[in-house]
């Protein structure tokens, strides 16, 4: 992680969002700032979680990777109180969700935003209005100020302003799920979840929006959570990959770690998905997913 | 032998398992809605997309059944020669039951299953999900403009409804009986007394506030699929009528 660029305090403090102690000292000996403990969840028979453990860590990209219908959407959920778990704890920013009530929850989700798999937005509203929602929630920004913040965060992840002003439903998906990102990092948030976010988009937004990630990282030190199919994405913006697997993550480290992973499990998944090891972190050029 | 009981078992328990959810849905509107800020905006679009688009529907609605009473109640009174009390007659059973009830379950209905639909694809495209993950309360952003804008229209409606339902009476009255069509408004009023105009308005409020609690209940208990939606939005017609009919039947008692 690099630490050069000087973070816009000034922009923060202005949205009402502090920045928590430990993200301003990232050299410290780091406390999660999401912590899931032996947390079980089911639906009906339908077991989607069984003692499963994960930690994230504050400023750090964690990529979770696992099959279709595992459970990553959920995870996601759980993590904001949107699905509540049937056992065990999840703390996020030091507030255990399964027992706040509804204002402590509101100040986490003001913090934490979640980037919806199928983007979620609000079909009687313009872009414009999907994207100045949580800053009307949160904030005291005038219009003026959120139709510059939306432009700003529409340009974030290649819109232009001209699509502000049009209807959710005139979009193409594409179109419609970097809304959906834009709307999700408006509020300036610490904690990013992002659920899916390359899919269905092109190259070069594919590109774009890994870029996008690292850079919120980078210069505000926000920490993400990443659900992906899209192997270059996961190589490129992950600090660590966490594997889903049979109701658990049995596996986390870095994506070296990963490749050099004995554990069968883990190697079924590189080989069903990768052709070829990875280069080294971060350089991600020409690499492509398998069929 | 046993299937029958037991299919009626579960409809009984499914029925106790709704009533109470939309209790407990009612029971978090009371402990959010009145939080300030209050959401005039969004309670005003509601009036607008609920009450005012429902006007020419009661409009019509009430024309016909102030005619329609008219002209029976106008058919029984001439067999004894007492079509002059045509006003008297025709005047309780509008403005206490007929004009409320009416208006309430066709536009009440059509409210409820305009919610339900509306917040149902909401429910399936995770739109209320968002609503939540961004900070905000479904209760009180989606249901509470909701709620409160049908109690809202359903009086209003039936103040408009009761005013056009005197007028096709008297147009029966005139044309069909040769009452004069001013003597039959002026026996009409005077049958009345204040408290039939409030049980008139607190029916139709109550019936409002149950449209929109069932609409938004509908919609927020809406299951996968779109399929989903068309089922919430058919069950919302039926359940809306079938709680109209009920709580009809409970005032009606206490305000006789
Ligand atoms: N609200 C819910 N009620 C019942 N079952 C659910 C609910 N949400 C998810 N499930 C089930 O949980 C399982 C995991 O769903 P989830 O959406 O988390 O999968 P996923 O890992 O995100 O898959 P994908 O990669 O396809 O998005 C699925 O079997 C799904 O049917
Ligand atoms: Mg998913």
């Amino acid at each position: 992680m690099e630490h050069d660029a000087q973070p816009p305090r000034q922009d923060r403090t202005e949205v009402g969002t502090p920045v928590p102690a430990d993200d301003l000292a990232p050299a410290r000996p780091r406390t999660p700032i999401i912590a899931f403990v032996d947390v079980s969840k089911s639906f009906g028979d339908n077991t989607i979680y069984a003692g499963m453990n994960l930690e994230v860590h504050p400023g750090e990209t964690l990529t979770i990777i696992g099959g279709s219908g595992l459970g990553k959407s959920v995870c996601l959920k759980m993590l904001i109180g949107l699905l509540p778990v049937d056992s065990g704890r999840i703390t996020v920013l030091g507030t255990d969700i399964g027992t706040a009530d509804d204002e402590v929850l509101r100040e986490v989700r003001r913090r934490v935003a979640y980037v919806f798999q199928g983007g979620a937005l609000f079909d009687s509203m313009t872009v414009l209005e999907n994207i100045g929602y949580g800053l009307r929630e949160h904030t005291k920004m005038g219009d003026e100020e959120i139709r510059a913040r939306a432009k700003a965060c529409l340009e974030m992840v290649g819109l232009e302003e001209k699509d502000l002003d049009t209807m959710p439903a005139s979009l193409s998906g594409g179109m419609r799920k970097r809304v959906a990102l834009a709307r999700s990092i408006a509020p300036q948030p610490e904690v990013i979840l992002y659920d899916e976010p390359t899919t269905g988009l092109d190259p070069r937004n594919i590109t774009r929006i890994g870029d996008m990630i690292k850079k919120l990282q980078r210069e505000l030190q926000v920490t993400s959570v990443v659900v992906t199919h899209d192997m270059p994405t996961a190589r490129k913006v992950s600090d660590r990959i966490a594997m889903l697997y049979r109701h658990r993550f049995p596996f986390v480290g870095t994506v070296q770690e990963m490749w050099q992973s004995e554990d069968p499990a883990v190697r079924d998944f590189i080989h069903g998905t990768l052709r070829r090891p990875p280069a080294a972190h971060g350089s991600h050029a020409k690499e492509h997913h398998g069929p | 032998m046993l299937r029958p009981l037991e299919r009626f078992g579960g409809l009984v328990l499914a029925g106790i398992e709704w009533v109470g959810g939309l209790t407990g849905l009612a029971l978090r509107l009371l402990r959010v809605g009145f939080k300030r800020p209050i959401g005039i905006d969004d309670i005003a679009a509601q009036m607008v997309q609920q009450g005012v688009r429902s006007l020419p529907i009661s409009t019509f609605l009430s024309l016909f059944i102030g005619m329609i009473l008219a002209w029976q109640f106008g058919w029984a009174l001439r067999d004894f020669g007492a079509t002059m009390a045509l006003g008297y007659a025709s005047s309780l059973a509008l403005v206490r039951e007929l004009v409320p009830t009416l208006i309430a379950i066709t536009v009440g209905a059509k409210m409820a299953a305009g919610m339900a639909a509306e917040l149902g694809s909401m429910k399936v495209t995770e739109q209320i999900d968002a609503v939540a993950a961004l900070g905000a309360d479904p209760i009180k952003k989606l249901v509470w403009p909701r709620v409160v804008g049908a109690a809202a229209s359903q009086p209003l409606l039936v103040v408009w409804g009761n005013i056009i339902a005197v007028f096709g009476g008297m147009m029966i009255a005139e044309w069909v009986y040769g009452v004069p069509a001013g003597y039959f408004y002026q026996t009409y009023i005077d049958e009345l007394v204040p408290m039939d105009y409030v049980s008139s308005l607190v029916k139709a409020l109550i019936f409002g506030v149950l449209v929109g609690l069932i609409g938004c209940f509908q919609g927020f208990s809406t299951k996968f699929g779109t399929e989903a939606v068309g089922i919430a939005t058919t069950e919302t017609v039926v359940a809306t009528s079938i709680c109209i009919i009920i709580a009809d039947f409970y005032l009606t008692m206490v305000f006789f």
